[in-house]
């Protein structure tokens, strides 16, 4: 046994898997303990892109440092977005006839100078609507004062004469050391529709994945590990009919069971654990096939026979003499069924038949919710692909530690 | 003396493991077979025999690399050939094989005569479609195969069969050295003692012109081959006559062959299961000396420091061992 | 017809098969939400009775559905009717679809999932039976990277592939269209336009389906064909001096042989992680009509579909077995043994 788990371990691809998974259940467990709160708190009022945001009036009062750097050219490539870029150079080639090439685009701030160089309103626009010509004005105002870098002056208003009274002036070249912020909060992977910090929701979805995964495996295993081993010790009549209904239910879909099943139980009571449960119950057949197997080849040496000899019961032949020989198999049996099962929850979801619950998160569960709110349309990446890359490592690494498995424990497979 | 089919001069081969280690199997190997003439090579698992059986083809591909030595067959030296040359004009039709596993050697899929086509194209025959059939039908029928094999699948045939259809396929080409590697190891008796009256009867016929038969059975041998070489961790420690080979044998590792099996023949011999004690040296470093010395009843510390070379003991009877051909019938005789 | 005859016995076992599992499959189909507690009408009256639904037609369904099954009759009556119905393409009328008739939504959905999938899978299962060979004879850059590279990416769910084109070729590149199996201003014709129009909407569907079959079918591929490269089989041929490249051909066909089983096995996961997949797209297939009767708890639509969804996986194993009768000689061999 030592001897077998020292070989798994050195079987790059079950090791590959071995270190995915536990990293994806350290940070199941890990990370609520670092971070600890309500995962399914509403902290943001939509759903906003990954970074660390700071309170804007925190900023007004936290200490002042001077800085002198040139940061126009930075600012300006964030102040400038693409479209005005190409609008003038769409206006500059075709009302100044420039050629394109000569039109510095790639530098902002030069770009500017151009500009307002060459634009004039009073230029012959033919074919330009009066919309157009008054965007193009409203872009020539904005590229006008674009590059003056003037103080900004706070002001607050005076409770008693409601006058602006001046009590801070702000000038480009100061700056604020982030750590002195008070209310700042990080959010790895931004917010969700409803304004979840996303990496928490996610971590915590994986953590209730895994374990609706495991009560499915479980299930599912016990009743396979059941049926396989009455089927193939006994034989006869009862591997007839447990074969047989064995086979049904591997070219009935489950997939199919697991959607009838799940719309008819009714919504109140179809919890996390209620669908692992279903799905448990419709995938065995796999690990029947494969302990039924298993069971007929060791059925007839001598070591049970032997056992048989002696007098011993049925469930201490099957305890002593068969379960240790199998137990690879149920082992990789679990593992494969961790695996599918995570996927089924992720599928029932999707079509809205999954846990009907709003205070846990499944990896299912909230891509759902992602694709309800339209993120891949809107481009919010941040509330779907983690949860999708999230699936993809978790099936990923268990599918890899059972190849690795099944490569230690099948040595005709090496190559 | 008749035609020489088959000359193998100082032949070296050697594996290269996944680990880039090398493994000598072959190391130093020479024979000659003549016309009309059958060869035994006869020696424990893993001693190299069948790793012999592969290098005299002449055709290698990974793990096997050549290293030295000349093959000559019939006059032809293929050793100097390119791969692609030796497919084409060796393989199938001047040397033939007959592997160990004749159960799985044909492909399960594939029937029969296609396969048989394949190998024909694989020489750019001349022959058609049909051409080739009346000659599978007429090379079947004198090994008591059905026309009808032909158009069957390996998987529609029983085991005898197959092995029939095997050392049909081999002989196709009329090859002028046919090697069989263990041909017969898998079958029972009966089937054993069809399948050599088989390859004599092809060698009477003409569509063979000599033969090796490998085994690891050394007295099966004395009913099928004229000459038997007794082969030891890649080298050929005894060669000599059938008859001389397993009733009067020189070699200490011969003599332990003979003992470690029943002898059929009663009464010709005590019966003395006697397993040669110890397994042969690991083949990744030989020994520097006789390379039988560890597991040696007779040996000596000098046995282990000199590299043993061939002895003639007269009338193509040839030995590797320290002691004289006198010395070891003492020996023996003392026992 | 001779050819035939020694498979008979093998086809008619298998289609006799069929034939029951697809009798149980009904049963399971008409069984399981009744043995669920309440009265299914119920059921499906207290949930489809929301705000935004027109009650009337609700309640027009509903009587049509007790009056169709006699809900009021013994169960194994409710059977039979359920059957008959089922056999003469009669499911009802949806309520979500109000006054459209279930077998009409059906069968134009099931025509574009068939039309989607069974395209998709067949070049996926081929693509990745080809890369899995190559991986197994040439080694190098296909057996240490490609191969890899796939085998992570056949582990995306269906649905997440789909979702990572959409955004990377529907709303970054801008190449594709969003969602639907036509531009949304056209009307279904001849016309070589609507034709252009399919096939620009048939795309990202497709090559998220293919490009996470291939891992799957790749590995499997890769290890047979190992096993068959080390076959005896395979040197014997080599010392017969039959080339390379013939001996490659007959190990990639029998190493194929096993994938076509495969492929049955994996089928009925395979087409239900793609009928959800279609959902991210809004393509009309069966897994978008099911996602609408779902949530508008559209009961009578659900049934139908899972039915069909069953049927047509039942189909194609059906079929697969049957090609594989075909082409592999060892079932001949067993059916003339028996």
């Amino acid at each position: 046994m030592k001897n077998q788990l020292k070989q798994v371990f050195h079987s790059p691809r079950f090791v590959i898997g071995f270190v995915i998974f536990v990293f994806m259940l350290g940070m199941a467990v890990l990370y609520p303990l670092l971070v600890p709160g309500d995962p399914l708190e509403m902290v943001a009022s939509s759903s906003y892109p990954p970074g660390t945001y700071i309170s804007l009036a925190d900023t007004l009062e936290s200490k002042q440092y001077g800085l002198d750097l040139d940061i126009t050219a930075t600012r300006l490539n964030k102040l400038i977005s693409q479209e005005d870029k190409d609008a003038m150079v769409l206006w500059l080639t075709k009302y100044r006839g420039i050629a394109e090439e000569d039109i510095p685009v790639e530098d902002s701030v030069e770009m500017v100078h151009f500009w307002n160089e060459h634009y004039d309103p009073e230029v012959e626009q033919k074919g330009l609507t009066n919309a157009k010509r008054q965007y193009y004005r409203r872009l020539a105002s904005r590229m006008a004062t674009i590059l003056e870098t003037k103080d900004i002056i706070i002001a607050t208003k005076n409770p008693e004469t409601g006058a602006l009274e001046e009590s801070n002036t702000i000038s480009f070249n100061t700056y604020t050391n982030v750590k002195d912020i008070a209310s700042r909060r990080n959010f790895v992977l931004g917010t969700d529709n409803f304004g979840r910090d996303v990496l928490k929701e996610l971590t915590h979805a994986v953590g209730t994945s895994l374990k609706m995964g495991l009560l499915a495996g479980v299930i599912a295993t016990l009743i396979g590990l059941t049926l396989g081993l009455l089927s193939g010790y006994l034989g006869g009549l009862v591997d007839d009919i447990i074969m047989f209904v064995t086979n049904l239910f591997t070219v009935i879909p489950s997939f199919v069971l697991i959607i009838l099943i799940s719309f008819s139980v009714s919504q109140s009571a179809r919890g996390v654990m209620l669908v692992g449960v279903i799905i448990g119950l419709t995938s065995w057949t796999w690990t029947t096939r494969s302990v039924r197997s298993q069971v007929i080849s060791l059925r007839n040496r001598d070591h049970v026979n032997l056992s048989k000899l002696s007098g011993h019961s049925l469930p201490r032949i099957i305890v002593q003499d068969i379960l240790p020989y199998i137990a690879s198999y149920v082992v990789m049996a679990l593992i494969l069924q961790i695996s599918s099962a995570i996927l089924a929850e992720a599928q029932l979801s999707m079509l809205g038949l999954g846990p009907s619950t709003t205070k846990v998160a499944t990896l299912g569960l909230m891509m759902n919710w992602a694709m309800t709110a339209q993120a891949p349309l809107a481009g919010r990446w941040w509330a779907f692909l983690p949860i999708i890359l999230s699936i993809a490592l978790i099936t990923f690494s268990l599918n890899l530690m059972n190849t690795g498995l099944d490569q230690v424990f099948n040595p005709q497979l090496r190559d | 003396m008749g035609k020489i089919m088959l000359d193998v001069k100082d032949l070296k081969t050697k594996y290269v493991t996944r680990f880039h280690e090398s493994v000598y199997a072959v190391d130093g190997v020479s024979l000659q077979i003549e016309e009309g003439k059958s060869l035994g090579i006869a020696g424990e698992s893993g001693c190299g025999k069948s790793t012999l059986a592969l290098s005299l083809m002449g055709y290698y591909f990974a793990p096997l690399h050549y290293m030295s030595g000349s093959i000559t067959v019939d006059g032809m030296n293929i050793s100097d050939m390119t791969p692609d040359q030796v497919r084409k004009n060796v393989l199938g039709n001047e040397i033939a094989y007959i592997p160990q596993a004749a159960m799985n050697a044909l492909n399960p899929t594939q029937k029969i005569i296609r396969f048989i086509e394949d190998v024909l194209h694989a020489h750019d025959t001349k022959l058609n479609k049909k051409e080739i059939y009346d000659l599978a039908r007429e090379r079947f029928e004198i090994l008591g195969l059905p026309a009808s094999v032909l158009d069957r699948h390996a998987v529609e045939l029983s085991g005898g069969m197959k092995q029939r259809t095997v050392i049909a396929i081999s002989t196709i080409l009329s090859p002028k050295v046919l090697i069989a590697d263990e041909p017969s190891s898998a079958l029972d008796v009966t089937s054993q003692k069809m399948v050599i009256k088989m390859m004599r009867e092809l060698m009477e016929k003409g569509f063979i012109r000599s033969m090796i038969f490998i085994t690891h059975e050394l007295p099966l041998l004395y009913n099928v081959t004229d000459d038997i070489m007794v082969m030891y961790a890649g080298q050929i420690v005894e060669k000599g006559s059938a008859k001389e080979m397993v009733f009067d044998s020189l070699h200490p590792y011969t003599n332990g062959l003979m003992g470690s099996i029943i002898v059929p023949e009663s009464g010709t011999r005590d019966v003395k299961l006697t397993a040669i004690p110890g397994t042969p040296p690991n083949l990744k470093r030989p020994p520097a000396g006789c390379r039988f010395a560890e597991r040696c009843r007779y040996a000596t510390a000098e046995c282990k420091g000199m590299a043993i070379e061939m002895k003639d003991a007269g009338a193509g009877r040839t030995y590797r061992c320290r002691m004289s051909e006198a010395e070891l019938r003492e020996v023996y005789a003392r026992e | 017809m001779t050819l035939l005859k020694g498979y008979k016995k093998y086809y008619l076992q298998k289609i006799g098969w069929y034939l029951i599992t697809l009798v149980v499959a009904v049963f399971l189909n008409f069984m399981l939400p009744r043995l669920m507690p309440g009265n299914p009408v119920d059921a499906i009256a207290q949930g489809s009775i929301s705000p935004g639904m027109d009650a009337t037609a609700v309640k027009k369904v509903l009587d049509d559905y007790s009056a169709r099954f006699g809900l009021d009759q013994p169960l194994y009556v409710q059977f039979f009717t359920f059957v008959k119905n089922a056999l003469r393409g009669d499911f009802g009328i949806s309520f979500s679809n109000y006054p459209r008739e279930i077998s009409d939504i059906i069968a134009s959905s099931m025509g574009w999932t068939i039309c989607l999938q069974l395209p998709a899978i067949l070049v996926g299962w081929i693509l990745g039976n080809l890369l899995g060979a190559v991986a197994a004879y040439m080694k190098g850059v296909f057996d240490k990277a490609i191969l890899p590279a796939f085998l992570f990416i056949g582990n995306i769910p269906a649905f997440g592939m789909a979702t990572v084109l959409l955004l990377i070729f529907a709303i970054y590149l801008k190449v594709a269209p969003v969602g639907g199996g036509y531009g949304y201003e056209l009307i279904p014709n001849m016309s070589w336009e609507f034709f252009q129009s399919l096939f620009v909407h048939y795309q990202l569907p497709f090559w998220s389906i293919v490009l996470i079959t291939i891992g799957g079918q790749a590995i499997g591929m890769r290890s047979m064909s190992i096993y068959e490269l080390n076959a005896d089989y395979v040197k014997y041929s080599r010392f017969l001096g039959i080339k390379d490249r013939k001996i490659v051909g007959y190990v990639f066909r029998n190493a194929m042989l096993p994938q076509v089983t495969g492929l049955a096995l994996s089928l009925g996961t395979m087409i239900g992680g793609n009928i959800v997949a279609e959902t991210i797209f809004n393509y009309p297939g069966i897994g978008s009509t099911m996602l609408s009767a779902i949530s508008n708890r559209d009961y009578p639509l659900i049934s139908a579909s899972t039915l069909m969804i069953t049927i047509m996986v039942l189909i194609a194993n059906l079929a697969v077995e049957i090609i594989y009768g075909l082409i592999d000689p060892r079932i001949k061999a067993a059916q003339q043994d028996s």
